[in-house]
């Protein structure tokens, strides 16, 4: 094998700037959180999806009712993430959680932060915790905590 | 074989940023129009295909997946399609193929691009390292040959300035068009800058958002329902850089023609075929391709365009939608041509309608006119 050191690397770097047209119902959704609020989308059946879905997999109907959800919630599933790499945003051991919120049908996919291993279970009570900036953006939850 | 037929085309109001919409909402908006124009509900659809073309252009990979809910696929077979330009043709051959294999009854098909997600050109064009960059976009790969097209058949440059004129007239008719130029003329077209020689700004495509979409049935399927049945449909490729491959007369799209010609039994396509729906997305592809399709003999195309044989009240009205130079959401571009030669056997053009068509053409052409897919789709079965 050559010494791959003489052999010629050059940086190829693919970035595009997109911009996203959230659309009336997610737009509503994105707009909550800024204010420090979580809605879901109910439909014609009374299922209430949160996030919110513009469409409901199921019957495929338009979902533009929207409803006010948690902030608490329970946990439905998670993986504890022990040794946070550079690219996660909590940089102390947390968990990737599904998240089913009061009121809400379906569950949201977040992180659990400030608890160890051991305090949490399927079945946890959470809580919503706010970021200091809101962005309007799904990080403006920061994470969510063991309800105490 | 069993004969398939389109009962719904549903489009969107084509524009430059359709910033009302996700992208979910935008092919939802072509779904429902073509739901609604067939009649049809949500349990009569045994498969959803999607087309659109690279997946660069709004950064959504595999959206198929993320719009499952929007396309109402959840539970149900779901096919891509990705023919970079030419997928919105592909998309309703390979959607029409379904029924014709007695495996599904009735399909839906969509198509669609959010091209204010992003930009188009830059996406086709990344910066390689050791490599120059070309940055060049579709205008400026597909100049060369229009200019070895006039060239070759000594054409003047009012053809090209014709065919902008005309197919933006058009437009005018079709509310849903993305370009509408009160008083577009010649004059109008031949004092823009020129952007790719012999291509002026006028003479070249829009870059658009929207959403086409089809519902395909079979023959026993239909009851009632006004119906496009397809004659005669195909695709074609060939190489993009082969040995001895004619960039202005591609051997695949004159193949292809003639694969569909055969199939619907037609001896004389200028004679036989009422009008067609041709992807011009510069002005010069529309003689050329008057040529690729065998409608004339090579050299004769820009002639006919000069007569006004491709007027809406020609003797082969081409683009009577407005075309690919009015409204061009990628993806759908070429689904709007197999939906607008439907909607013409169908009697359902409206204002842009060909008086008494029976048998209409649809067209579309993609990559370095290397994809092509075409169909024939007429008014009666026999």
């Amino acid at each position: 094998m050559s010494d791959s050191k003489d052999l010629l690397r050059a940086p190829f770097e693919l970035a595009y700037n997109y911009k996203r047209s959230s659309g009336p119902v997610m737009s509503k959704f994105f707009e909550a959180l800024g204010q420090q609020k979580i809605l879901g989308t109910k439909s014609t059946a009374g299922k209430v999806f949160s996030p919110a879905a513009e469409f409901d997999p199921e019957t495929n109907e338009p979902l533009k009712e929207m409803v006010e959800v948690g902030p608490g919630g329970v946990v439905e599933s998670f993986s504890w993430i022990e040794n946070p790499q550079h690219h996660h945003l909590i940089k102390e051991p947390f968990a990737f959680a599904l998240i089913k919120l009061d009121g809400a049908d379906t569950s949201m996919l977040h992180m659990v932060g400030q608890c160890k291993e051991a305090d949490l279970s399927i079945g946890s009570r959470v809580k919503a915790n706010w970021s200091e900036i809101q962005e309007q953006r799904i990080t403006d939850i920061k994470f969510f905590t063991i309800e105490k | 074989m069993i004969q398939a037929g389109v009962i719904g085309v549903g489009q969107t109001k084509y524009d430059a940023k359709r910033r009302d919409v996700s992208m979910a909402g935008l092919v939802r908006e072509a779904i429902d129009n073509a739901m609604l124009a067939a009649n049809l509900e949500w349990d009569a659809i045994d498969a959803v295909i999607l087309g659109k073309a690279p997946d660069m252009f709004e950064g959504v990979i595999m959206p198929e997946l993320y719009l499952a809910d929007a396309i109402g696929a959840v539970g149900k077979p779901v096919l891509r399609v990705h023919t970079a330009g030419s997928v919105g043709g592909s998309t309703a051959v390979i959607a029409a193929s379904h029924i014709c294999s007695g495996q599904f009854k009735t399909v839906l098909t969509v198509t669609f691009e959010k091209q204010s997600e992003s930009n188009a050109t830059w996406a086709l064009s990344p910066r390689y390292p050791y490599s120059p960059h070309i940055n060049a976009g579709a205008g400026g790969y597909f100049a060369p040959f229009i200019r070895e097209y006039i060239r070759r058949y000594e054409a003047p440059e009012h053809i090209g300035w014709k065919v902008a004129a005309k197919d933006r007239q058009n437009a005018l008719k079709n509310p849903l068009a993305h370009l509408h130029i009160p008083g577009i003329d010649e004059k109008m077209v031949s004092d823009t800058p020129m952007l790719w020689e012999p291509l002026r700004y006028l003479e070249s495509c829009p870059s658009s958002d929207g959403a086409c979409a089809m519902v395909i049935t079979a023959q026993d399927q239909v009851g009632s329902r006004n119906v496009a049945w397809i004659k005669g449909m195909a695709v074609r490729s060939e190489g993009t850089l082969s040995a001895g491959r004619d960039e202005v007369n591609p051997q695949a799209g004159i193949d292809c023609a003639k694969d569909i010609y055969n199939q619907a039994g037609i001896q004389n396509p200028f004679n036989e075929i009422d009008c067609a729906e041709i992807y011009v997305p510069f002005s010069w592809y529309e003689p050329m391709w008057l040529e690729n399709l065998g409608f004339c003999d090579l050299g004769e195309g820009w002639k006919l365009t000069d007569k006004d044989a491709t007027a809406i009240d020609g003797e082969l009205p081409f683009n009577m939608s407005g075309g690919v130079l009015s409204s061009n959401p990628i993806g759908a571009s070429g689904m709007i041509r197999f939906g607008e030669a439907a909607l013409q056997v169908m009697g359902l053009a409206e204002d842009h309608q060909v008086e008494d068509a029976k048998v209409a053409m649809g067209h579309a052409y993609g990559g370095a006119a290397q994809f092509f897919a075409m169909w024939i789709v007429s008014s009666s079965l026999d």
